[in-house]
């Protein structure tokens, strides 16, 4: 369900671009060097977005090397080392890509996911006990969430996608101790969450109701039980400015937190970078 | 049915107290025991039965009645919990509220707005100004929701657009240029 939350590339400089690549390749290498390799096949680039964000409150400079890596031998790269919110980043990917697996599993029992799934749980041992707590909030907030699949007479969005936006909310907070800002940061992840939630929910429609398989947007909206194809176009609206609206609640508390550093990669991830996600996840279903 | 109060004979808008002084009263006279054997047991059996209604139809339209003022009054006191900003509050007495018409669609909007529940408020909101088309209230709220998204979409459409413009202009006034010069940029115009 993640990968959704990138910058308009575009609208970035070329050196905010090698940055965002640094924290990308920063946030692979330290999957490697605290779990393993394996879990470096889940890397996302939401947990990327994290890492950024994450990284974006204190005023010290990355420290940057120039390293090669398995999928890039010849040519080095310039990456991130020793940094904190690469590191929760990395924790994070790897917890939540394996609860993913787990949700694959229970929803439809599928294969792929089971094989996946079982050398995953060998490196979940590796998570550090400070952040322990951190994973039972996972599971808990997962929980409530699988909960609310399951509740049949939910008609409006919010409330489905509650608990995966209170999820992402209470995630980044817990990065920190304790903060003067943690209303507005809370909110911002809060907002993120659900627009994460209902964009995946929406680029996978066709698929999941093709295979049968739980899909949120049909399970609120489509009642009836309407074919995709007619569906898909009442709903449109309707999903467009949801998800619109999330992602003007994001920019909104963005710009009231004190950011001392990469502002224009955020900046440009919330007021242009959703906006792009949601026409290109648009623009797909209309070529069809 | 004849009219209730008629039948209780009292008149109408009668206090409750009254309306069941009247019942007793009239229990007591046509009660079916004092008829036992009296070739008027049935006309009284009948009185009985009109009289029943009359009073069961007077007792449950009293208690709508207060049912429903009793609604409109945690409206009113949903409308300035809201605008004191204690939201929980609101939801509790929207909660229960049954006879749900525009105005408490408007306000779960309203709520839901802040919250930040944006399909549920354009859900309810859109009711509202449907259920009352009229109302300028319902109406405003309604297009501000659907104005803030404009603001916000606006930068990133317009820095596009415009790029993509500026680069037809260009093309199409170097082509021209060129063109009165005899040469030709772009071929195909």
């Amino acid at each position: 369900m993640f990968g959704y939350v990138t910058p308009c590339k575009m609208e970035l400089k070329i050196k905010d671009y090698e940055k965002v690549k640094a924290y990308y390749c920063g946030l692979c290498r330290a999957i490697k060097y605290n779990y393993g390799n394996f879990p470096r096949l889940a890397i996302n680039y939401d947990m990327t977005f994290l890492a950024i964000f994450l990284d974006s409150f204190n005023e010290y400079e990355p420290k940057y090397i120039k390293s090669n890596c398995i999928l890039h031998p010849i040519k080095k790269r310039i990456l991130i080392i020793e940094n904190t919110s690469l590191d929760y980043a990395a924790f994070l990917n790897t917890v939540l890509s394996y609860y993913k697996l787990i949700d694959n599993i229970n929803d439809d029992n599928s294969f792929k996911s089971k094989a996946l799934s079982l050398p995953m749980k060998k490196y979940l041992r590796k998570v550090p006990s400070k952040l322990k707590g951190t994973e039972t909030l996972i599971k808990k907030k997962l929980d409530e969430l699988y909960t609310l699949e399951g509740n049949n007479s939910l008609d409006n969005l919010d409330a489905l996608s509650h608990s995966f936006g209170e999820l992402i909310g209470e995630l980044i907070l817990s990065f920190w101790k304790d903060r003067g800002d943690k209303n507005r940061i809370y909110n911002l992840g809060y907002n993120l969450g659900k627009w994460i939630y209902i964009i995946d929910a929406f680029d996978d429609l066709e698929k999941d109701m093709k295979d049968n398989k739980f899909n949120a947007i049909n399970s609120v909206l489509n009642k009836a039980n309407i074919p995709y194809n007619e569906f898909v176009g009442s709903v449109k609206g309707r999903i467009e400015f949801i998800l619109t609206s999330y992602a003007r609640e994001c920019a909104e508390d963005l710009s009231h937190l004190t950011i001392r550093k990469n502002e224009e990669i955020l900046f440009n991830i919330f007021n242009y970078g959703l906006l792009e996600k949601i026409d290109s996840v648009f623009s797909k279903k209309e070529d069809k | 049915m004849r009219n209730p109060y008629e039948v209780l004979g009292i008149e109408e808008g009668a206090s409750q107290e009254e309306i069941k002084n009247a019942y007793r009263e009239l229990c007591k006279k046509y009660h079916p025991d004092r008829y036992e054997d009296n070739p008027l047991k049935d006309l009284a059996e009948e009185k009985m039965r009109e009289i029943n209604e009359a009073y069961d139809c007077l007792m449950n339209n009293r208690n709508q009645n207060n049912g429903y003022a009793s609604e409109e009054e945690l409206l009113n006191q949903a409308r300035i919990d809201i605008q004191n900003g204690n939201i929980n509050e609101a939801v509790n007495k929207l909660d229960n509220i049954r006879a749900r018409n525009a105005e408490w669609y408007y306000l779960m909007g309203i709520i839901n707005t802040r919250k930040g529940w944006y399909d549920a408020a354009y859900q309810n909101l859109n009711r509202a100004s449907s259920m009352e088309p009229g109302n300028a209230e319902y109406k405003n709220a309604f297009n501000s929701l659907n104005k803030r998204n404009n603001h916000y979409r606006e930068p990133y459409k317009k820095g596009r657009d415009a790029n993509l413009c500026d680069l037809c202009t260009t093309l199409y006034c170097l082509d021209c240029f060129c063109e009165c010069l005899g040469g030709d940029l772009v071929p195909c115009c």
